[in-house]
């Protein structure tokens, strides 16, 4: 499972890194040849655009001019007629005429005149077609007075759709065509060229002539007088102006769609090969953009045409001709160059579609390369990863056969050396691992035998009680059987069958020890005192009365064994083992009891005979006295020997007092709880009573206690005892301190008298039993000895130190412990 | 810039207006002067060109100078189209038309002998003769009566000197003058003063 996921991942990390190198080159190739395809695409339209807005521009300049020359022309050659000389002349007698009408005659008259041309009154129409002054209009428009080298183009002519003279009233006065009203003083070309006497060139836009059903458009031009003082008449010039414009303009055509228009400020097209003549403009909008006075070119958002794509115009005004419109009629005449949006941005698209195929042709080129580029970094990286997977579980393979020429060829001659080291470097230290693991074998082996020649049995246990090596000794001991299922790993207490309240005691002296463990070193030591059990006199004292191996035993099956807890220092990051050995020691126990009790019978001889001789003292008094008083007839004599015989008797008495008390002191076993400090109290009493103290400082100072389990009576006579000596060490004026502490659960009872104090050489002996170093028959000696019998027994212990003449201190300890003060120590059963 | 064309103007209009209240006053003391003391037309002429005069000297020397000085606009024949002043010349015809539309009957016109268009050539022989008088001697108008039919008019042609190195520039230049060896102060032509005289 793990190793096909493992699988799994490396196919992806093998195919993720192929298609980031693919992906990375086809950045690094794509992206710029992108971007500049795009650049240079943007960069073509905009220079294509600026090509052809600035050749647009430009014909439109020029054609702007021709058509502005060819107008100019017009204006010349007409303004020629304007200073013929008869013609000024007639107009001159015409004026002077006029002049002596009145306004309404004149009106009158010119009233009379229009209906005789509109009836075409022959006579009338004949003197006005007819005249001296048509002959002269003739000969200028058939070119007869044109100078040579001016022949009136034939374009004029033919677009010429009327060519009349009107005079100062706007009357008409002669024409060459009939298809033109008579009156002109109302029509705006006659007012603009009149310009209130001043006269100025006028021309007129284009305008649908219903009368000649043509578009057309007017010159006129004024006449002045003789000496050019006021306009004396004006000349007209009607001309079709498709026909006018149309050699000069609709000529011009570029591409299929390319061509030239002149439009006027108001976006009516004068002249265009595409629109009729009179038509506007379809986008309103562009107009302005078209109609400035200079030149120029724009991108426009439609073309004029109807086409709603952007297109480039070219435009110019006609600049002196414009200069005549716009005092006539307040509007330039423009030259607009155009060309379909499809046909100008053909280039451009064509342009697009190249590069965009150029483009993606590049990216599969690169894709292509770069999946083939990849493939062949990928594969030999895919055999070093193999290879590296391989070396890395340990499985020598082949040396890796890669011939790249590059890094990846050293790549895999390092890796094979690696490989070889590895393998020369596993070699050594296999071979190392196993003659180490021979020899922990052998120390195994060893440590096992030499444990199982031990006779005394030996349980390793881990931190959890569980059996970690039981010693053959140990199987026997515990009867274990061998060929059964092994022990190892079992529970201590599964093996070691005792009773409830030992097993609870080991629990518990286990735990200890764990929690011990970590800082102390408990070394199986064989010279222990736990083993040393030997047979002790009973009055020699014992010199390590407070050693702690008491008590250490349990008992399996009838057989008692001594035990010892040991720790064996633990290897790093382990927890320490922890060791049981323990001894058989039934038959020592035995021994042990037997001699005890002959240690008692002993003593009991060495009491019967320090009783003895402490009896025979008074006894042989008594029986002194007994002999006095019978041969004593004297009553006082015999009543003072009667008196000495009551007190050796008391004195006896007091000696087997003495003795009952160490011979029967552990009779009553009945314990209670008492309060040290009233004990203290009871027993000072008590000494109160049977000594003078009235001459001593006596002084008490009790703390507060907890009580203690003790027989009250037992532990009274003890404190008794201590004081009773203490007392009697003291003489006249000494002080007697008794004071309780309790310090770190220990209670502490000092009692400190200023007595003669004990000599260096009596200090070691003064609990050994009979000591005394009072008078014969004063004391049994016997009182420290039962004291100190007494506190042991209740896990207390008493120290006397003295100085000789100055005074002795006895401190008395017992532990707070309820538990350790109610246990009864075996020594003192 | 147009503002300041706004106020050409309206000094324009203003030198006009004032020219032709001038010229209605002069025509209308005529008239009771015929009838009563009379005034020489010779006098009339002579005012209207101390005027026509003073107005294009001023113009020429506080305006087309000085803004041409300073660098903000230049006088320039196609002044329409190039958003410039017009030349001192062209604001003299300019104005003379003006004076003429108002119709108070006095009106002058630039002539000159080399025009740089036909039209502002001598229109009859009357003003040829005038030209070719006060180029001889540019201190005496040529003066006379002349006749448009029926109709009589007193005219007075005064000499028009190149005041400016700029009129002599531009004269000399043009592709159309047909003399291009004026100096300062050498006459390029005439002002014509034309009064109409009534029978």
């Amino acid at each position: 499972m793990d190793a096909t996921h493992q699988q799994q991942g490396g196919a992806t990390v093998k195919r993720g890194l192929k298609r980031r190198l693919i992906l990375s080159m086809l950045l690094v190739g794509a992206l710029p040849l992108t971007i500049g395809l795009l650049m240079a695409f943007l960069q073509g339209t905009k220079e294509i655009r600026e090509v052809s807005g600035t050749n647009f521009e430009a014909l439109a300049t020029e054609t702007a001019r021709k058509v502005d020359l060819i107008l100019n022309e017009e204006l010349a050659t007409n303004s020629q007629i304007t200073t013929d000389v008869n013609i000024i002349h007639a107009l001159e007698t015409r004026r002077d005429q006029l002049a002596e009408y009145s306004d309404e005659a004149l009106q009158a008259l010119m009233a009379q005149e229009t209906q005789a041309w509109t009836e075409k009154d022959p006579a009338f129409v004949q003197s006005l077609t007819e005249n001296e002054l048509v002959t002269i209009l003739r000969r200028y428009d058939g070119g007869t007075y044109v100078d040579p080298g001016h022949p009136i183009p034939i374009v004029t002519r033919s677009a010429t759709r009327g060519l009349f003279l009107t005079d100062v009233a706007g009357r008409l006065v002669a024409t060459l065509t009939t298809t033109i009203p008579y009156a002109h003083n109302r029509t705006p070309w006659w007012k603009g060229a009149m310009n209130k006497g001043v006269g100025q060139p006028f021309i007129e836009n284009v305008a649908f002539n219903e009368q000649l059903d043509v578009y057309t458009f007017t010159l006129s031009l004024p006449i002045m007088d003789s000496i050019r003082y006021q306009v004396v008449g004006v000349l007209h010039r009607i001309f079709d102006a498709k026909e006018f414009f149309a050699p000069s303009i609709e000529t011009i055509r570029f591409g299929k769609t390319g061509h030239v228009m002149l439009i006027d400020g108001n976006g009516k097209v004068l002249s265009c090969p595409v629109l009729p003549t009179g038509t506007s403009l379809s986008d309103p909008n562009i107009i302005p953009l078209v109609t400035p006075m200079q030149n120029g070119w724009t991108a426009a958002p439609s073309d004029g045409h109807g086409g709603t794509r952007s297109s480039i115009i070219g435009f110019a005004p006609l600049p002196t001709t414009s200069r005549i419109t716009q005092a006539s009629t307040g509007m330039g005449w423009h030259m607009f160059v155009w060309q379909s949006s499809e046909e100008l941005f053909a280039p451009i698209d064509h342009l697009f579609t190249w590069v965009s195929v150029f483009g993606l042709l590049s990216i599969a080129l690169l894709a292509t390369l770069g999946a083939i580029a990849a493939g062949r970094i990928v594969t030999p990286i895919r055999h070093l990863q193999e290879a590296a997977k391989l070396i890395g579980r340990g499985q020598w393979q082949e040396p890796i056969k890669i011939q790249t020429n590059d890094e990846l060829e050293e790549l895999a001659d390092e890796m094979n050396r690696m490989n070889r080291q590895l393998a020369s470097t596993f070699a050594g230290l296999e071979s190392e691992v196993a003659s180490k693991a021979q020899e922990v074998q052998y120390l195994q082996e060893s440590t096992s035998q030499i444990l199982d020649s031990v006779p005394d049995p030996v349980i390793m246990l881990d931190h959890h009680q569980h059996i970690q090596y039981m010693n053959r000794a140990s199987k026997e001991a515990l009867h274990v059987n061998n060929n059964g299922h092994a022990v190892e790993g079992e529970p201590l207490f599964h093996v070691l069958k005792t009773d409830t309240s030992t097993i609870k005691r080991l629990g518990e002296e286990f735990q200890s020890i764990c929690a011990g463990s970590g800082n102390e070193n408990m070394p199986v030591d064989s010279a222990s005192p736990t083993f040393q059990r030997e047979l002790r006199d009973p009055l020699q004292q014992q010199s390590d009365w407070s050693s702690t191996s008491d008590g250490r035993e349990f008992h399996v099956d009838n057989q008692a064994y001594r035990y010892e807890w040991f720790t064996v220092r633990a290897r790093p990051g382990q927890d320490p083992r922890i060791g049981l050995v323990f001894r058989d020691v039934t038959e020592e126990s035995l021994l042990q009891d037997r001699l005890l009790k002959e240690e008692k019978l002993a003593s009991l001889g060495v009491l019967s005979a320090g009783i003895g001789h402490e009896l025979n003292n008074p006894l042989v008094g008594v029986i002194g006295l007994g002999e006095a008083i019978q041969q004593e007839d004297n009553p006082t004599q015999i009543k003072e020997y009667a008196g000495n015989i009551i007190q050796h008797g008391r004195r006896m008495a007091s000696i087997i007092k003495d003795f009952t008390g160490l011979a029967t002191a552990e009779l009553k076993e009945r314990l209670t709880r008492v309060n040290i400090n009233e004990q203290l109290d009871h027993a000072l009493h008590t000494v109160k009573q049977t000594h003078e103290t009235s001459s001593f400082i006596i002084r008490t100072n009790y703390q507060s206690l907890p009580s203690l389990n003790v027989n009250p009576q037992e532990f009274s006579q003890a404190l008794t005892n201590i004081l009773t000596n203490s007392v009697q060490a003291m003489t006249r004026g000494d002080t007697l301190d008794i004071t309780t502490t309790l310090t770190d659960n220990v209670m502490h009872i000092t009692i400190e008298d200023s007595g003669t104090g004990i000599p260096r050489t009596q200090l070691s002996k003064i609990f050994d039993p009979f000591f005394t170093t009072k008078p014969q028959g004063t004391g049994a000696g016997l009182g420290l000895t039962i004291a100190r019998r007494i506190i042991q027994k209740y896990g207390g212990q008493i120290q006397i130190t003295s100085q000789e003449g100055e005074g002795t201190t006895c401190l008395i300890t017992f532990p707070s412990d309820e538990n350790n003060s109610s246990e009864v120590k075996e020594d003192a059963s | 810039m147009t503002s300041l064309r706004t106020r050409m103007m309206w000094m324009s209009i203003l030198c006009c207006g004032l020219i032709t209240t001038n010229g209605i006053a002069i025509s209308s003391d005529t008239k009771k002067e015929t009838v009563v003391r009379g005034i020489a037309p010779e006098k009339v002429a002579d005012f209207v060109h101390s005027i026509i005069e003073a107005d294009r000297t001023v113009y020429t020397s506080h305006v087309v100078n000085r803004m041409h000085d300073k660098g903000i606009v230049s006088a320039n024949e196609h002044w329409e189209q190039q958003n410039a002043l017009p030349l001192p010349a062209q604001f003299l015809q300019r104005a003379g038309r003006l004076v003429a539309k108002k119709g108070s009957g006095v009106r002058y016109r630039l002539i000159s002998l080399w025009p740089i268009y036909r039209r502002n050539g001598p229109a009859t022989d009357f003003e040829r003769q005038g030209l070719e008088a006060v180029t001889k001697n540019p201190g005496t108008p040529y003066r006379g009566i002349v006749k448009s039919g029926k109709k009589q008019y007193f005219q007075s042609i005064y000499a028009d000197k190149a005041v400016a190195k700029a009129c002599v520039d531009c004269h000399n230049s043009h592709p159309l003058s047909p003399k291009r060896d004026f100096t300062l102060n050498s006459v390029l032509g005439g002002i014509v003063i034309t009064i109409p005289i009534e029978p």
